[in-house]
């Protein structure tokens, strides 16, 4: 390796440019794009796609610039979506994504070999960089010392040391823009043996340049990446004369191999042996026998019988302080948009237009805002422990478990999220890497019992379980209320083993995962995060949510109801109901209605009547409005809504037999119902956002529906024969 | 002596002789580091195996850390950024 003189570009940032920001999972990459760009970003999918494109814009000495943070990669053979993404991005072919005119390349220093295995094969790329130096503290905690300026003369670009979790990481950033500028790596510094170079020059000149669309400098690494894997299978690129490239290939695969040479691992090795070499100049560690923070926090948090069971406290701890801290603030916006509505229904002539504002819009809204506390905590929470280091420790020490249901480690605190709400637990499902692994947890998710399912369980255990006392403190309602999370949770893993042997995407991936550091995160990159995810949960999945509250609204409202002249006459009587009453009127005539008492014979046999099937239309703006529609039938005054609900429920007389209408078979059947169905637009818009179609969305409900309806007969049949009979 | 990683012993320093895994676990393992040569530090070995290979600590499932050759090495011959 020889120094030389950098060829610093400064003028570069005098116009407005397109800087990505490139480098391994795990190394602050994203904390840097989050300092640079604050909430001055926008996060969506890549067209066909779930890798998520995060783009914003960032002001350098006066002159405004875009930011893309791509996606972290070990490398650029890309054989996952993303890494795909962020190569294709770097050579400029990627059509939904601009060229970048520079980069950042972000390594960490405290892994330096490993992170400059991406940065020499980008180098390669020739593109104007500035290497930026993260977790310098880690480092120096491992005793390691990097000298910035011998690394920066052996690469040939300008090199800074940054703390990443520092609040003034932008500016340190900007400022060595400004001042060192960026320099254009020369292709090939790592020294390739004279037989692999050649391999690669014959396979640009005799194939990849004639038959491929490559640009010239993206064709060296294409070529190694060929020679590598030996094979064609790519979903990238339509090759033409295959038959003539496989030639080839086979042909300097022998000759590598006949000189000694693994064609599989020649490139790696050959670069990781010169990132050896030449880091013997530029850094130096002390050999240090005390173990580190994270070799002490390791020895607990991923013990064989303390990890897992740390793992849980940590969960319970996560969960309960969800519950707790977002239920005022759920109150508060419930709250709000009540206030909201009541203001705009009063201030507007009642009518149609009223109706649809208040019932129909503010309420759909409302119900989408709603989420959003519970949403925000969750991924404080998910940020702060993926950023600490400790979300793939929890992935490692629950895998053994997970992969026995067929699932991933990574699915342990997506499905447990799904306890409090399935959207955030969707939305988290981001951190499985593996697609298939990450579909099947998306798609059993809403069997875990979501917090919008206790007012309906609430109402029915109340109305129909005997409050009779088991053993200690344990009732047999309690015990009920304990089963259906239980049952809910059975029913996850058992279809999770199911799609396991439906979905065919090929072998398993084994459990290989890179453990970082542990570390404190940067707080206001956690922040900046977990808003972004509440404005996408807004944004996006809010729209199809009101559009299809209005469609429920126009469904109760019309055809409109005309009170006949005994009708007028009872509400004058009784003023105190007559507003209630022509709700209820409203709602019985109404499309919502009709169709209720159209599927009565398809619900009877679950012990569902008419009023019910209203209930479960309703419902599926979201399931606790179950409660509220029963209310609205049964006329019942706001003030005593549940006790006033549960003796209306019992005292149900079937006119044919005389006997009680709704039993405990009834209930349990509901229970079983809305255990299992998926009563919930929110979650259906948000797996449509996630999985980027319609197509599971409209998969998932149709499975868990059937699915629902013939668990609820059979347990309907089951209780009446058992239970009652 | 040539052994698979799952039946070495925490604190154990190997070096690595041999990735007899598919070649998309391969290269993956060499991306990450865990290149044939490479001398790392066993961390954790209870049934899936924690490896230390310079300064990237890599979680490994037991099917795959049983297709890891390597060789134990005496503490004086590991020297790895």
């Amino acid at each position: 390796m020889s120094n030389q003189t950098i060829n610093a570009q400064k003028e570069i940032l005098r116009q407005p440019s397109t800087i990505a920001l490139v480098g391994n999972p795990n190394t602050g990459k994203s904390t840097i794009f989050n300092a640079l760009t604050g909430l001055r970003q926008k996060i969506a999918n890549y067209p066909g796609i779930t890798v998520e494109r995060k783009m914003g814009t960032t002001i350098i000495n006066g002159v405004l610039h875009k930011i893309i943070d791509l996606p972290g990669a070990y490398s650029l053979n890309h054989k996952k979506a993303d890494e795909r993404i962020t190569y294709e991005t770097l050579i400029g072919s990627y059509d939904h994504e601009e060229k970048p005119d520079l980069l950042l390349m972000v390594v960490d220093a405290s892994n330096l070999e490993r992170n400059l295995f991406l940065a020499s094969q980008v180098m390669d790329l020739q593109i104007p960089m500035l290497m930026v130096l993260t977790m310098s503290d880690i480092a120096d905690e491992r005793g390691i010392r990097i000298q910035s300026q011998q690394l920066s003369n052996v690469w040939g670009v300008p090199v800074i040391s940054i703390n990443a979790r520092s609040k003034k990481c932008d500016v340190q950033i900007k400022q060595a823009l400004f001042e060192q500028g960026v320099a254009t790596p020369k292709p090939f510094k790592w020294n390739p043996s004279k037989l692999l170079r050649q391999a690669v020059d014959r396979l640009d000149r005799e194939w990849l340049s004639e038959h491929t669309q490559l640009p010239e400098r993206a064709r060296p690494i294409e070529a190694l990446r060929l020679l590598a894997e030996g094979s064609l299978e790519d979903s990238f690129y339509q090759y033409s004369e295959e038959e003539k490239a496989k030639k080839l290939i086979e042909e300097l695969q022998n000759t590598l191999e006949a000189q000694g040479e693994n064609p599989t691992a020649v490139e790696v090795v050959q670069r990781y042996s010169f990132i050896g070499d030449s880091s013997e100049g530029s850094v130096t560690k002390e050999q240090r026998d005390e173990q580190t923070w994270t070799d002490r926090l390791d020895n607990v948090l991923t013990h064989r019988v303390a990890g897992p069971v740390i793992f849980v406290l940590v969960l319970l701890v996560m969960f309960q302080s969800i519950f707790s801290w977002a239920t005022p603030f759920m109150d508060m916006i419930d709250m709000l948009f009540i206030e909201f509505g009541a203001f705009v229904g009063s201030s507007l002539p009642a009518g149609l237009l009223n109706s649809l504002l208040v019932d129909g819009i503010i309420a759909g809204f409302g119900g989408v805002v709603i989420f959003l506390p519970q949403i925000i905590f969750l991924f404080l929470f998910i940020y702060f422990l993926e950023g600490s280091g400790y979300m793939a420790r929890a992935a490692f020490v629950m895998d053994g478990f997970m992969t026995k249901v067929g699932l991933h480690g990574r699915s342990v605190v997506p499905l447990m999220s799904g306890f409090a709400c399935a959207i955030p637990g969707i939305m988290a499902t981001r951190t499985i890497e593996n697609w298939r692994d990450r579909l099947i947890t998306i798609m059993i998710l809403p069997f875990m019992a979501c917090s919008a399912r206790l007012p309906v369980y609430a109402v029915m255990i109340s109305a129909f379980v005997p409050d009779k006392r088991i053993i200690g403190f344990l009732t047999l309602q309690g015990l009920v209320f304990f089963g259906l999370y239980l049952f809910g949770i059975v029913m996850a893993v058992g279809s999770a083993a199911v799609m396991k042997r439906i979905f065919p995407t090929g072998k398993p991936t084994p459990f290989l995962m890179e453990l970082p550091s542990y570390k404190w995160p940067n707080i206001s990159s956690v922040v900046i995060q977990s808003l972004e995810r509440g404005k996408i949960f807004v944004t996006e999945a809010g729209k199809i949510i009101v559009a299809i509250s209005i469609i429920l609204w126009v469904l109760a409202s019309f055809p409109t109801y005309e009170p006949t002249a005994n009708d007028l006459a009872d509400m004058d009587a009784n003023r105190q109901i007559s507003e209630q009453m022509l709700s209820t009127l409203q709602l019985n005539q109404s499309y919502a209605g009709t169709f209720g008492q159209w599927i009565e014979p398809a619900i009877e046999p679950l012990g569902f009547d008419w009023k019910i099937g209203i209930g479960l239309l309703t419902s599926f703006a979201a399931r606790e409005v179950m409660v509220g529609t029963l209310n609205t039938i049964y006329s019942i005054e706001e003030t005593e809504e549940q006790l006033g609900l549960i003796e209306r429920l019992r005292g149900e007389i079937d006119p044919e037999t005389g006997l009680p209408k709704y039993t405990l078979a009834t209930a349990l059947s509901l229970m079983i119902f809305f255990a299992i169905a998926m009563q919930c637009m929110s979650t259906l818009a948000i797996v449509k956002r996630e999985t980027n179609s319609w197509k599971w969305p409209l998969i998932m409900f149709g499975y868990m529906t059937v699915l629902a309806y013939f668990s609820a007969w059979i347990t309907y049949e089951w209780a009446n024969t058992f239970l009652l009979g | 002596m040539i052994v698979p990683l799952t039946t070495t012993k925490i604190g154990e320093q190997v070096r690595v002789s041999c990735l007899n895994c598919t070649s998309e676990d391969t290269c993956r393992l060499q991306e990450l580091g865990c290149v044939e040569g490479a001398t790392g530090t066993v961390v954790s070995n209870q049934k899936n195996i924690i490896l230390q290979v310079g300064e990237c600590r890599l979680a490994i499932t037991h099917p795959l850390a049983m297709n890891i050759l390597v060789e134990p090495v005496s503490k004086k011959k590991s020297s790895n950024l």
